[in-house]
């Protein structure tokens, strides 16, 4: 019975009936075109533009942005923290900020650290430090790194308000704020080699 | 057009269409997410689960768990709320500027929040006004910050402080963001439940812990045994009319155990920059404090709001 | 039945059928869609015991509580599994199928291994529901079943699919209507979601949110979309066809085909996912365009009966096709207006949303199916139904059954959001006020429990009827030549 596929047998039948031909009802049409409208502004103010970092309520991501907590001193030194322990500076000065005897200065209770004026430690973060340096009357002659080209303001901002602040090493400065280290950075935009602390103890506090 | 094959074409442009928008372009965004950083504390985020917590997962999925309960916060808004963080030396001058800010409130309202530090000054507003109070309060010397505080009726409910986001779900397969609020939303329970026995007691017998409720008891997944040489530790603390017969105790399964484990994992309230939300940062131990420390100093428990 | 070639061939022009006069074309379909059509009202049933035994689990949670395999999580997607893959892709497919073979005016290609892949789909089903049943769940919805089925359920769907295709490409009438357009669409839609969704979700799975994302397209395309498409192609095929009249008109019928694939694949995102913002905004404008083809389809319909009952009250497959308009036109609306609302609200999380599922696919999907099962089998058998009334029984039985559990499901979920939003309202109260409703929906539940052991009774009937009338018909061409001089004589 069902052997015959091969060759369909003419079945006489009735004709199937035909469509009707009417135009589509041209409110449709317009219908269609207003939505289209519509879609577009709604995905305009909602949508995001495809941005991945967007969520509903937020519309762009500028309204995001300007959400974020605002980094305050005590955001800065948690934000710090994390910017030390990246690990930036914990390979050479350490965890709990004491250094290698001989080999890095520590951070704890340094007086380079605990000046008033944050302007030195910002030009040493930046540029690094090379040459003989007495910290806490312990002699080092080492160099550090740059850290211009891979820390922003924020970040170093951060890492320093952290180190002058922090109260388990017994510093107590005052923080570092990102305008700060842009000026510092500003000023030192020509210059590409490490300070040396002879040319930082010349340099006035204020700057 | 009597040709067969057009109507192929047009069925498989339409399916390409909403292939590339909504299979494609999810999978190239969400779909290759790397883990991100928590804002501004900056740890890792999220981290994976435990093993146990990934059974957990697995049981979840067989009993169909997610056919009552979501795991998705959602946000209607945020706001701001206005946090004293410091007092500074010139009480007189933020006296002056709280009643500024604040004039519905008396002095001694006023008073009391300088205080038992951080307290909530100002609470639900823009945040452009909360910036220029912080502003006002900072010219007196003390210090202020505005806090990110989503709103929405989830986070009213207080089932997350945040909307859940594609991050809080990176390593979880499958992922089951569930459909109905039979039940209450999970994406949070492992902050507003951490208590393992509690959700084991819930597993066993809902209507212990939630008076009327519509869950079905998941008896199957703890067995009854007998006390041999001692009551077990892990064996729950039932009502006398629930209790097996003496001599007899209900065990929990592993599946049970495993469950539970995951239950008391979930949690989506990290901050991040995709959802923002201000966050008390956690305490540690007093150290010495010079008298102008209260900047850079951490900050203890969430401000007592007023 | 004798030979073919000694009985007359003619297309009874009503639905319902001359007893005893089969054309080729449905001879060709009978053994594949019979098995087909008996299955899936098979499934329907098995499926509603399923449901019954959740529903009843809401009043009383320590029903049957202590078997694991009877949990409410295992239950219920296996009567979601059940009713959607079991009953609606089967007689879908079986409708499908004869429809190509009669407006192609071609018999049905190589019917035995319809009937093959429908014995292997069968399969794949029954081990997907004791999978999920035991287990071992996929856990993404509407596509529970594990891998292991999912392959037999896809390799089942291509083996029947194929003689479809076939079937249209070896068509005498050539000319193309716009059913084919719908039924040509669905039948190459299915494989190429289902497998996109298994490959990327249980086989190569995606990471992260993306399989959420992924899950809920699969979602749309088949629940919404190739139902649509099915629905729609059988409308526009039978509605004509049982009316006596033409279809009103056939570029309105194109015009919502391309709505449809263009727009209702997009739909479907939750509002308050945990996705990026554009996923659920682009879904909602997808979901709001498509409104045009849930008013477009539903005008064709309508203006092809001239807008008016006349034909419902005739015949009762055709109050199963209006009825079933009329739910697909509601649900769209209804969906584009949850779709507009935004995290404020819930509703994609109350009982709103299994309401307008049961609406799309038993309101529209299977109310249309039942009304093609109909008019299909009777033409397929040559017998009509003992009594037209027990199509109208079943047709009442259907129609207040998914009333009854898709207007108290709406209205507790619109309750139930009002007091989710509302969070003075302690939770378990917002469980508590959806009680009333649920048990409404307890009583559809079995009214449409009743409705498909009624259905399997028709379809069965007619079978038996059948085998009856060729009994009758084979033992008096037998005994011919016994009575033959006894009626000489008188």
């Amino acid at each position: 019975m069902i052997s015959d596929a091969k060759q369909p047998q003419q079945v006489q039948a009735q004709p199937e009936r035909g469509s009707g031909k009417a135009p589509v009802p041209i409110w449709l049409f317009i219908l269609l075109f207003l939505l289209l409208y519509w879609g577009m502004v709604y995905f305009d103010l909602r949508g995001g533009w495809f941005d991945p970092r967007v969520y509903a309520p937020y519309h762009t991501f500028a309204q995001v942005e300007t959400w974020q907590p605002v980094s305050g001193a005590a955001g800065l030194f948690s934000q710090g923290k994390a910017v030390y322990n990246k690990p930036t500076c914990v390979a050479c000065h350490q965890a709990d900020g004491n250094g290698v005897p001989n080999l890095n200065p520590p951070l704890v209770g340094s007086e380079w650290v605990n000046e008033p004026e944050p302007g030195r430690v910002i030009r040493i973060a930046l540029n690094g430090l090379t040459g003989p340096i007495t910290v806490k009357n312990q002699p080092f002659n080492g160099n550090m790194v740059p850290w211009k080209d891979t820390l922003t303001d924020d970040e170093i901002a951060a890492v320093l308000t952290y180190i002058r602040q922090n109260r388990e090493w017994g510093n107590h400065a005052p923080e570092v704020t990102p305008e700060r280290v842009k000026a510092v950075r500003e000023k030192l935009k020509s210059r590409s080699t490490p300070f040396t602390p002879d040319e930082l103890k010349q340099i006035p506090a204020s700057d | 057009m009597n040709f067969g094959p057009f109507i192929f074409l047009a069925a498989f442009f339409g399916l390409a269409c909403s292939w590339f928008g909504m299979v494609l372009t999810p999978q190239i965004q969400i779909g290759r997410l790397q883990q991100t950083n928590t804002v501004p504390a900056g740890a890792v985020y999220p981290v994976a689960r435990p093993g146990l917590a990934r059974q957990g997962l697995s049981v979840y999925r067989a009993n169909g768990c997610a056919y009552c309960h979501s795991q998705q916060v959602s946000q209607s808004g945020t706001v701001c709320d206005l946090v004293l963080t410091d007092v500074g030396t010139n009480e007189t001058a933020l006296l002056v500027a709280l009643r500024k800010i604040r004039p519905a409130f008396s002095e001694a309202e006023d008073r009391e929040l300088m205080v038992g530090l951080p307290k909530t000054v100002r609470q639900g507003i823009p945040k452009e006004e909360a910036e220029a109070e912080a502003k006002l309060i900072g010219a007196t010397g003390a210090k202020a910050s505005s806090w990110i505080i989503p709103v929405g009726p989830d986070i009213a409910r207080g089932w997350g402080i945040r909307r859940t986001v594609a991050e809080d779900f990176l390593f979880d397969y499958p992922v089951m963001p569930g459909s109905q609020r039979v039940g209450p939303d999970l994406a949070n329970v492992g902050v507003r439940r951490p208590d393992m026995n509690w959700q084991l007691q819930h597993l066993y017998a809902p209507r212990i812990e939630v008076k009327d409720s519509p869950m079905p008891p998941y008896r199957f997944l703890f067995e009854k045994h007998r006390i041999e040489h001692g009551p077990s530790s892990v064996a729950l603390a039932l009502p006398p009319a629930l209790a097996p017969e003496p001599g007899y105790e209900i065990l929990p399964k592993p599946e049970a155990v495993a469950l539970a484990t995951y239950l008391t994992s979930l949690r989506a309230n990290e901050p991040l920059f995709v959802s923002p939300v201000s966050v008390a940062e956690p305490k540690t131990p007093a150290t010495n404090n010079p008298a102008n420390s209260s900047v850079g100093a951490e900050a203890t428990n969430a401000p007592s709001s007023k | 039945m004798s030979s073919p070639s000694s009985q007359p061939v003619l297309h009874a022009p009503t639905a319902d059928a001359k007893v005893g006069q089969v054309t080729e074309i449905d001879l060709s379909c009978r053994l594949p869609l019979l098995v087909l059509f008996l299955s899936a009202a098979t499934w329907l049933v098995i499926g509603w015991v399923f449901q019954l035994i959740a529903s009843i689990k809401f009043h009383n949670p320590n029903f049957l509580a202590d078997h694991a395999w009877l949990t409410y999580g295992r239950v219920h997607p296996a009567f979601t599994n059940s009713f959607l893959y079991g009953f609606g892709l089967q007689a879908g497919l079986g409708v499908i199928l004869w429809l190509m073979a009669q407006m192609g005016n071609v018999r049905l290609v190589n019917g035995w291994l319809v009937t093959v892949g429908a014995k292997v789909f069968n399969l794949g089903i029954t081990v997907g529901v004791i999978g999920i049943l035991a287990g071992d769940s996929t856990g993404f919805e509407y596509l529970e079943m594990p891998g292991y089925a999912s392959v037999l359920v896809l390799i089942g769907y291509v083996f029947i699919a194929l003689w479809g295709v076939v079937t249209f490409h070896q068509r005498l009438r050539r000319q193309l209507v716009a059913a084919h357009w719908f039924l040509l669409s669905a039948l190459f839609w299915f494989p190429w979601v289902y497998s996109s969704a298994n490959l990327l979700l249980v086989t190569f799975p995606v990471r992260g949110m993306a399989q959420a994302v992924i899950a809920w397209w699969y979602a749309q395309n088949f629940l919404v979309l190739w139902t649509a498409l099915v629905g729609l192609g059988t409308l526009f095929s039978l509605v004509p066809r049982l009316a006596g009249r033409e279809l009103n008109s056939h570029y309105t019928a194109l015009f919502t085909y391309w709505i449809l694939i263009l727009f209702v694949g997009w739909g479907g995102i939750p509002n308050p996912a945990s996705v990026p913002a554009w996923i659920p905004t682009v879904s909602t404008v997808g979901t709001v365009l498509a409104l045009l083809a849930f008013i477009a389809g539903p005008l064709a319909i309508c203006q092809t009966l001239d807008c008016s009952w006349a034909a419902v009250r005739r015949s009762a497959p055709m109050a199963f096709f209006v009825f079933g308009t009329i739910c697909f036109a509601v649900a769209g609306f209804a969906r584009g207006g949850i779709a507009l609302l935004d995290s404020s609200h819930a509703l994609h999380f109350t009982w709103l949303a299994p309401a307008l599922t049961a609406l799309t696919f038993y309101g529209f999907f299977g109310m249309v199916l039942f009304g093609a099962v109909y008019v299909i089998v009777p033409r397929l058998l040559g017998v009509g139904l003992p009594s037209p009334k027990l199509m109208r029984a079943q047709l009442w039985l259907s129609v207040i059954g998914v009333l009854l559990v898709f207007v108290p499901l709406a209205i507790g979920g619109i309750v139930q959001d009002s007091k989710l939003t509302d969070s003075h309202v302690p939770f378990i109260e917002v469980t508590r006020s959806s009680l009333l409703f649920l048990r409404a929906s307890t009583m559809g539940d079995l009214l449409l429990l009743v409705a498909h052991i009624l259905l399997l009774a028709n379809l069965i009937g007619l079978v038996v009827g059948f085998y009856r009338t060729r009994a009758t018909t084979t033992y008096a061409e037998l005994t011919e030549d016994r009575f033959k001089p006894a009626r000489a004589r008188s």
